[in-house]
């Protein structure tokens, strides 16, 4: 540590990549932490997770099994523990089915909107998408999807819409529009229910989505259809055509799905002329054998991690398609509802829930670090803090559990009662 | 030109490539993670529209185009996730926005590999530098060499063809790499050694064995590579080296010569090239001899004879005599007689002139004398009724005035003085000149006089005294001295008032019309002018309570302050015993003394050959004590580390303390504490043990400097690296990893010190830097902005009050003044935060407001209060509290607190020298300046460009104009409020 500050001072090592280089090291010292606690407001479990990165990343929302909401202040502890040196975070509010149109059954999704936190979403199994006002804790908006709902998603690029995109126990994904509270869109492709739905992280236009028929499917909201499904068998990555091949592309589509696709400035050029081919094999093409459970993109947008009931999870090469064969060992997910992954935003690391367990694996290699335990029940989403680097994990157990990079326990002479007491607590902390 | 930059994409961890086909066809950029940025050029040199292509590799460390490819083709160097290094080629295809496989992979290369060096034709192919290997492949040709292990840096190409490289390593080694070859067949690489250099960034061969090497570590060097070894098996001679004081890892501002203006001694370089530079602002007179002589009234240097190079006399004038002084034998002043001379008067004006002959005015006379018997020649008496109050000759021509405004035109001859003309003015003359600024050195053509009472600077022409201009100065104060000049071959007219200010104009030596007037203040007394010449160059010195020499670079013109408190009269004085010096007449005293290089800022190199890491003054010891790291190079990363005591004149290492293994100096101050009269030096250490990512252990060791030797008087292990040491009230505030501790320094019961922990405060990621002032304690975290911590002595604990919630990442930290804190974050970026102790909230209390944010483009690493300018107490500049901050690139800046109303006024000004003052490339000020980091960019805010504002002094008259009328100024209003501002610095 000492070294590497000395040579950012000297100029031997850039800033920009002292700075990277030390979120790597503290990452992987990532462990339960003790000086910071989060008092779970839920009366059963959580379901979905999520911090604002935009303005201020500071505020928690976590949503529950039983119809409720509510946000945490991560930055500011509500009360101090001085024997144990844990600040305690309680919910700055809660709302549930007591709130007029709150959430009568499970709370399957929430999100920040994107901008600021004057706003918030939530969708739930009582087939109602609701837009809350942050400040009054009132729902502003309602959505009735008419069939439970999955997951849903705002983009944090979009500076022209400001659409929520839904995935439903229906085969169709709906956008629906805060600014009319009319639904703009409807996507229709899979044959089954839609557990995840995700924006893009690249273009403001590019909606994923996550089946329970198996597929991963890109979709540009300014035209018909989508334009890509994921082929988990397709994985000739790094194979570039031949050159000389070129006049043979309009043969195969295998072909022409493995190669480029999505320029990040236009993300489908001549996809018209491909959708003339009308329905045929390409539609069957899975991602997963199973249900596909959790997307999440890397924050440059070029890859993409899904979870799928099968237990694997995929690196995909976004442009081109092209699943990578990286290998993610012994993970393990089932489940009727989807889940909630994480990734850094380095994108070195991805954490699954996998179980009681969190999973922590190097993106690339697929080399397992670590499996982050406390959870005594089902560990449902993640939600990352890039920068405090910390890792915020919701559970069937009703606990929201804090992770942090490690931090060393000073026993000086003075305050080594103090210390003392504070592993004793910690390990307390667990047993409960 | 256009925008290269993505709104998404994670910028690359190995630093940006940008790199050119050698044929022209494309520009290609790395810029991010995982894409390669085209930009195609076409036939007729146009860049067109850039894309991206997808570059499957992530951790590329370097890319090149290769030659003599029919498409345009790229060499990458990268690692994959097994940390193996491997060389791919991609064909770049610019109609298809794609790559195509290249001819040839290189898989599995040195560990080390980390250079690409593409060959010309007719070889072609790449060179892969290797930490012990350098490899040569074409695609068919492979040849490898091993090599002594080295982290080479920078190369750069010999010869055209591409068969010769110079290579830098680390350590500053040079290395000559030879590719021998059949006709274009490789077969074999050689290297050399040629011998020591500063550690290279840069090689560029330039011509006839001449290279030049930049370092960003050392001083950067010109040198010869000559064919023969010299004595050690150096090939390499340094012709030239440049100043270079980057990286600043540590300075501080201190007063060594005691005249209130303050030095930066910073800790530069790094590795062998680590040296102390003494940074001084100002021109300094270095002291030959002094003599105590009260009343002094004017002074002149003359030679004994026209023939002589050397001066031999100096006239000394006092209010009632006149005193001729010479250097005797013994190279002493001793006082000497001219016979011809005049000695118990006054003297207005002495000089040597044509015909062997020397002049000397009285307020009664003029006097002739011949140079070599010395006796008096002839005379020229003023009117009855009437005494001469001001004289200025050239060798051939004296102009008197005399009291009631009469100009008296005399010129030499062989033995005679002829009165030429005479005119009477209406009011009286302060000051004339006749300086000779055209071609004839003898002879000048035009007299400037200055007026009082109408307060003008009239132009007349010689011999007849035609007034030619007569230019009013305004204002109620009388010029006290003019002076023609010639500087870098352009005719100027100085003329100087008695509250210190100065006009400049632009002469037409033909009409006598004056031009482009400029007005400076240079001090707050009467400035008298002289000129003298230094390394073949005339300067003007300019004596007053703010002495300044007045010099030109570039065809402008500069004004650089003396380091002298006040300078009552000045004249060159170049004698044998005391080449190219000035006689100083001070107050009661004659100084005469050899000045510095005529430029703005000093430096002065203190050699260490280790690397100094930081850095303290004593004051009561006048000492030094630095921090340093000794590396070896032949043995990895091994070093040893020491702290050292340095004399604060000589700069002689007088006394050292070896520290263990593997224990680094970390921070040091000096300090006293209650109870106890000593003043100490504080080190605080860590042990980087190579497998710990953190030190976990530490010490503090107290040192007490006794006849010139380090004494440890006390010390005090710690859990971890002191990062940082602050004297709190006289008790010890140090910054341990994640920590903050108090220690008091307590009275053992057997009579010795020890250090005992009183509180701490803990919670933070890595208290890396802390600033304290009376009971708040500022601390700049690793990577959560800055906190403010209060001690409250009365519980004996530290508790937070309020912190900055952003997420920067800190570089340095200072206390501006009680409420407002600075802070350098890891991007480049300076912001200030404001404590809200008045806010209504607790919530609004315990947030520390960001009130100002600034783009700077420069990594700081320290902040000091201090200035590097003397400080005039009756200034208004000198109200203005500055810090000076370094940098890793080795610039030394200074920030000041403006008061509202001047910053008000020169934000308006710097709006309006945006409009008119464009960037270089056209690229925008205001987008340059914006905060930007990782999270965010947004608008600069209360923050000023400096540089930017002070161009105005440099513009064009019309374009002062220009900005003076959008603000509605007076143009003389803003330059000296400007110029106010360069008086901070």
């Amino acid at each position: 540590m000492w070294q590497m500050v000395g040579r950012r001072e000297t100029g031997r090592l850039p800033p920009h990549k002292f700075r990277a280089l030390l979120q790597k090291t503290r990452l992987y010292s990532i462990e339960l932490a003790g000086h910071k606690e989060i008092a779970s407001a839920h009366k059963s479990g959580v379901n979905s997770l999520q911090q604002i990165d935009a303005t201020e990343a500071r505020y928690l929302l976590s949503g529950a099994a039983d119809g409720s909401v509510a946000v945490y202040d991560i930055e500011q502890a509500t009360a101090y523990d001085h024997s144990t040196r844990t600040s305690k975070h309680e919910a700055l509010f809660m709302v549930d089915k007591r709130v007029l149109n709150g959430h009568l059954y499970s709370v399957s999704c929430v999100h920040w909107y994107p901008i600021d936190t004057g706003i918030f979403v939530t969708g739930s199994f009582d087939n109602f998408v609701n837009v809350w006002d942050t400040n009054t804790t009132q729902v502003e908006l309602q959505f009735n999807m008419s069939k439970k709902v999955y997951s849903l998603s705002m983009s944090t690029l979009a500076t022209t819409h400001m659409l929520i995109a839904t995935g439903t126990d229906d085969t169709r994904i709906r956008l629906c529009d805060i600014a009319s509270g009319a639904f703009t869109h409807t996507l229709s492709g899979h044959r089954d229910s839609v557990w995840v739905v995700q924006w893009s992280t690249r273009s403001e236009w590019v909606l994923v989505s996550g089946g329970c028929d198996g597929a991963i499917r890109f979709w540009d909201i300014r035209r018909a259809g989508c334009y890509q499904i994921l082929d988990q068998q397709c994985s000739q990555i790094g194979r570039r055509p031949p050159v000389l091949k070129k006049s043979s592309r309009t043969h195969g589509r295998e072909d022409n799905l493995c190669t480029k696709y999505l320029n990040a400035s236009s993300p489908i050029r001549q996809r018209g002329q491909k959708r003339s081919f009308g329905i045929s094999a390409v539609d069957s093409r899975t991602a997963h054998y199973g249900s596909v459970a959790g997307l999440q993109m890397t924050a440059d947008g070029l890859h993409m991690i899904s979870a799928g009931t099968d237990s694997r999870l995929r690196l995909w090469d976004v442009e081109s398609g092209c699943n990578t064969l990286v290998n993610y060992p012994s993970t393990y997910i089932r489940g009727n509802k989807g889940i909630q992954m994480a990734v850094t935003p380095d994108s070195s690391l991805v954490f699954t829930p996998s179980l009681n367990a969190i999973l922590v694996y190097d993106v690339w290699s697929g080399h397992s670090y670590s499996s982050l335990r406390g959870h005594y029940d089902q560990v449902n989403c993640c939600a990352f803090h890039p920068q405090g680097q910390e890792l915020y994990t919701g559970s069937n157990d009703r606990k929201i559990l804090v992770w942090a990079p490690r931090r060393p326990i000073d026993i000086d002479n003075f305050d080594y009662e103090d210390a003392e007491q504070a592993i004793k607590a910690d390990e307390d902390a667990w047993s409960d | 030109m256009g925008d290269v930059s993505d709104r998404i994409g994670r910028p690359t961890d190995n630093g940006q490539i940008g790199i050119i086909d050698p044929d022209c066809r494309l520009i290609g950029l790395h810029l991010y993670d995982g894409l390669f940025k085209v930009i195609p050029i076409d036939s007729k040199g146009q860049l067109k529209e850039a894309f991206n292509i997808r570059l499957e590799e992530l951790q590329v460390l370097d890319i090149k185009f290769l030659y003599g490819c029919s498409k345009p083709t790229i060499a990458v160097l990268f690692q994959d996730n097994r940390d193996a290094r491997h060389v791919k080629t991609y064909e770049v295809l610019l109609k298809e926005k794609d790559f195509a496989d290249g001819p040839w992979v290189q898989n599995n290369l040195d560990n080390g590999a980390g250079l690409l060096i593409p060959v010309p034709l007719p070889l072609g192919g790449v060179i892969i530098i290797g930490e012990q290997t350098i490899v040569y492949y074409n695609g068919f040709v492979f040849k490898a060499i091993s090599i002594q292990p080295a982290i080479t840096r920078a190369y750069g190409r010999v010869d055209a063809d591409g068969s010769r490289y110079l290579l830098s390593d680390l350590t500053g080694m040079l290395h000559l790499l030879v590719i021998t070859h059949e006709k274009d067949r490789v077969t074999g690489l050689k290297v050399e050694r040629l011998g020591e250099t500063s550690a290279a960034s840069t090689i560029s061969y330039l011509d006839n064995a001449v290279v030049y090497v930049g370092s960003s570590y050392g001083d950067s060097q010109l040198i010869k590579l000559n064919l023969q070894p010299d004595s050690k098996g150096s090939y390499v001679e340094v012709l030239e080296s440049f100043v270079n004081l980057g990286p600043i890892v540590d300075f501080c501002v201190v007063d060594l010569e005691r005249q209130g203006q303050g030095q930066v001694v910073t800790c530069s370089g790094a590795f062998k090239d680590g040296t102390l530079r003494i940074v001084r602002n100002g021109i300094g007179i270095n002291e030959q001899a002094s003599a105590e002589l009260p009343g002094i009234k004017g002074m002149w240097s003359l030679r004994a004879s026209s023939k002589d190079v050397y001066d031999t006399f100096l006239v000394v004038t006092f209010i009632s005599e006149t005193r001729i002084l010479a250097i005797n034998a013994e190279d002493e002043l001793e006082e000497t007689e001219i016979e011809g001379f005049d000695s118990d008067a006054q003297t207005l004006f002495c000089q040597n002139v044509l015909h062997d002959q020397l002049i000397q005015v009285t307020a009664s006379s003029l006097r002739l004398v011949d140079a070599i018997s010395r006796r008096q020649l002839n005379e020229w008496r003023a009117p009855p009724g009437l005494s001469i109050n001001v004289a200025a000759a050239s060798s051939s021509q004296v102009l008197l005035a005399t009291g009631g405004g009469h100009l008296v035109y005399i010129e030499i001859g062989q033995r005679e003085l002829i009165e030429v003309k005479h005119v009477k003015l209406e009011y009286e003359i302060s000051c004339l000149d006749i300086n000779p600024v055209g071609e004839d050195p003898d002879r000048s053509y035009l007299a400037v006089v200055g007026m009082w009472t109408d307060i003008t600077a009239r132009i007349f022409s010689l011999p007849n005294l035609e007034l030619l201009t007569k230019h009013s100065l305004g204002g109620e104060i009388i010029p006290r001295s003019v002076l023609f000049c010639t500087f870098e071959g352009i005719p100027y007219l100085l003329c100087a008032l008695g509250d210190g200010h100065l006009f400049n104009f632009i002469l037409d030596v033909n009409t006598g019309q004056l031009s482009d007037r400029k007005k400076v203040s240079l001090g707050t007394q009467p400035i008298t002018l002289r000129t003298f010449r230094s390394k073949n160059a005339t300067h003007v010195f300019a004596a007053s309570d703010r002495p300044t020499v007045i010099y030109s670079s570039n065809r402008k013109l500069l004004y650089s302050n003396v380091n002298l408190k006040e300078v009552n009269y000045m004249c060159p004085f170049n004698s044998a015993s005391f080449p190219d010096s000035l006689a100083i007449g001070k107050e009661g005293e004659l100084t005469i003394g050899t000045i510095d290089d005529i430029q703005k800022l000093h430096i002065r190199t203190v050699p260490l050959n280790e690397h100094a890491r930081r850095i303290a003054h004593q004051e009561a010891t006048r000492t030094f004590a630095i921090c340093s790291a000794k590396y070896i190079p032949t043995v990895e990363d091994m070093e040893t580390h020491f702290v050292r005591l340095l004399d604060d004149q000589t700069f002689e290492n007088i006394a050292s303390f070896q520290l263990d293994a593997y224990e680094n100096g970390c921070s040091i101050i000096s300090c006293s504490f209650t109870d106890d009269n000593n003043v100490y030096y504080c080190v605080g250490t860590g042990y980087a043990i190579p497998e710990e990512s953190e030190p976990n252990k530490g010490r503090i060791l107290v040192f007490l400097v006794e006849d010139g030797k380090l004494q440890l008087v006390a010390e005090k292990e710690t859990k971890g690296a002191v990062y940082n040491l602050n004297a709190f009230n006289g008790k010890l505030l140090a910054a341990i990893n994640h920590k903050i501790h108090l220690y008091k320094w307590t009275l053992r019961d057997d009579g010795t010190r020890e250090l005992q922990s009183e509180c701490g405060h803990h919670g933070h990621i890595l208290a890396l830097f802390v600033q304290s002032r009376g009971d708040f304690i500022v601390m700049g975290d690793l990577m959560k902005s800055i906190s403010l911590l209060i001690y409250k002595p009365e519980e004996g604990a530290i508790e937070e009050c309020a912190r900055d919630y952003n997420a920067n990442w800190m570089s340095a930290v200072e206390i501006l003044d009680d409420d407002i804190y600075l802070g350098a974050e890891n991007s480049f970026n300076l912001f200030t935060v404001r404590k809200n102790s008045d806010a209504a909230t607790d919530e609004e209390r315990s947030k520390l407001e960001v009130v100002g944010e600034y783009h700077l483009g420069e990594f700081v690493n320290r902040f000091r209060h201090g200035s590097l300018v003397m400080r005039l107490p009756d200034s208004e500049t000198s109200q203005i509290p500055t810090v000076i901050f370094g940098t890793v690139n080795g610039v030394i800046g200074v920030i000041a607190s403006l008061p509202q109303e001047q910053y008000m006024f020169l934000h308006k000004l710097q709006q309006n020298l945006v409009k008119v003052i464009k960037g270089v490339g056209g690229l925008s000020h205001e987008q340059w300046r914006s905060f930007s980091n990782e999270r965010k960019t947004v608008d600069a805010k209360n923050f000023l460009d400096g540089d930017l504002i002070e161009s105005f002094l440099d513009l064009s008259r019309s374009r002062m104009e220009e900005i003076s009328t959008a603000m509605s100024v007076p143009v003389e209003e803003l330059c000296k409020r400007v110029e106010e501002l360069t008086r901070l610095h």
